[in-house]
């Protein structure tokens, strides 16, 4: 037997919000007895605030997504260097191999490991959105990060790795790397990242190809 | 008197509660980034003044001071 999934059930809680709202606003009469009561601060207290939280819960799960961060026209570049067919372009290669969440992979690299990295992540999507909408966005091959690309969210998977261990360059710069001293993708090492100012030049991976 | 203000505040308060639930609905299956600022802007803002006002219409009225003085206790 397959459970409803979180999304239907909260669509169910809203709609039996809704439903017992709209009897105490019919009869409010009701609210005279003390079972009316308690089903009035029910209805008009809890359930909003239960809803509120899951359905907030849903958005921000939702902003998570890759197709959420590729709505916006200006990220069009962006989500076709996904598929650049050149294994040295680093979110390409991650993206295609799986080495990140497909249906996630944006937020995957784009979120501080931190504590409150998530927070700081969505906090920066509500300021692409001001600027999208009533700001004026940059050009795509314009737009920079606020600030350089921690080391940790590279080591973050990679330290420990087989791959990432063995390699004797690797060894002999560990303390750099982990202590941001010298950049994984701005040190001529790993340098091909997005490049969305270059992409007439490039081929394209097709799935399913 | 005072039941039909009662009954009143919570018509209007289920009435904007409704509306914040319709709006919150809407943003959900809106899947765009606009739908979030839709869901905190508006449905959030109808359903925190619904609650506002329904909590507001369970406060007992203000009881008038009484002009005559209290007993002196013997």
């Amino acid at each position: 037997m397959n459970l409803p999934s979180p999304e239907t059930l909260l669509y169910a809680l809203l709609v039996i919000t809704a439903v017992l709202i709209a009897i105490i606003v019919v009869r409010p009469a009701i609210t005279v007895s003390a079972p009316g009561k308690m089903l009035a601060f029910v209805a008009f207290c809890i359930l909003p605030v239960l809803c509120g939280s899951m359905a907030a819960s849903t958005h921000i799960e939702r902003s998570k997504q890759t197709k959420f961060c590729l709505s916006c026209h200006i990220m069009e570049p962006y989500g076709k260097s996904l598929y650049v067919d050149d294994p040295s372009y680093i979110p390409a290669a991650h993206f295609q191999n799986h080495r990140v969440p497909p249906e996630e992979a944006c937020y995957t690299c784009h979120t501080d490991y931190g504590l409150y990295g998530g927070v700081r992540a969505k906090l920066g999507g509500l300021r692409h959105i001001y600027i999208q909408y009533f700001g004026t966005p940059p050009r795509p091959e314009d737009i920079q990060l606020y600030k350089p690309y921690n080391n940790r969210e590279c080591l973050h998977c990679h330290a420990g790795a087989r791959s990432f261990e063995s390699n004797a360059v690797h060894t002999a710069i560990r303390d750099q790397l982990t202590g941001n001293e010298m950049s994984c993708i701005s040190s001529g090492c790993h340098d091909t990242v997005h490049n969305v100012k270059d992409q007439s030049k490039v081929k394209f991976w097709t799935p399913g190809q | 008197m005072k039941e039909i203000q009662i009954e009143r505040a919570l018509r209007i308060s289920g009435l904007l509660l409704i509306l914040g639930i319709v709006v919150e609905i809407i943003s959900l299956l809106w899947e765009k980034p606009l739908a979030f600022l839709l869901f905190v802007g508006v449905g959030g803002a109808l359903t925190f003044v619904g609650i506002v006002l329904y909590l507001y219409s369970l406060l007992p009225p203000a009881v008038e001071s009484s002009s005559q003085p209290r007993p002196k206790n013997s």
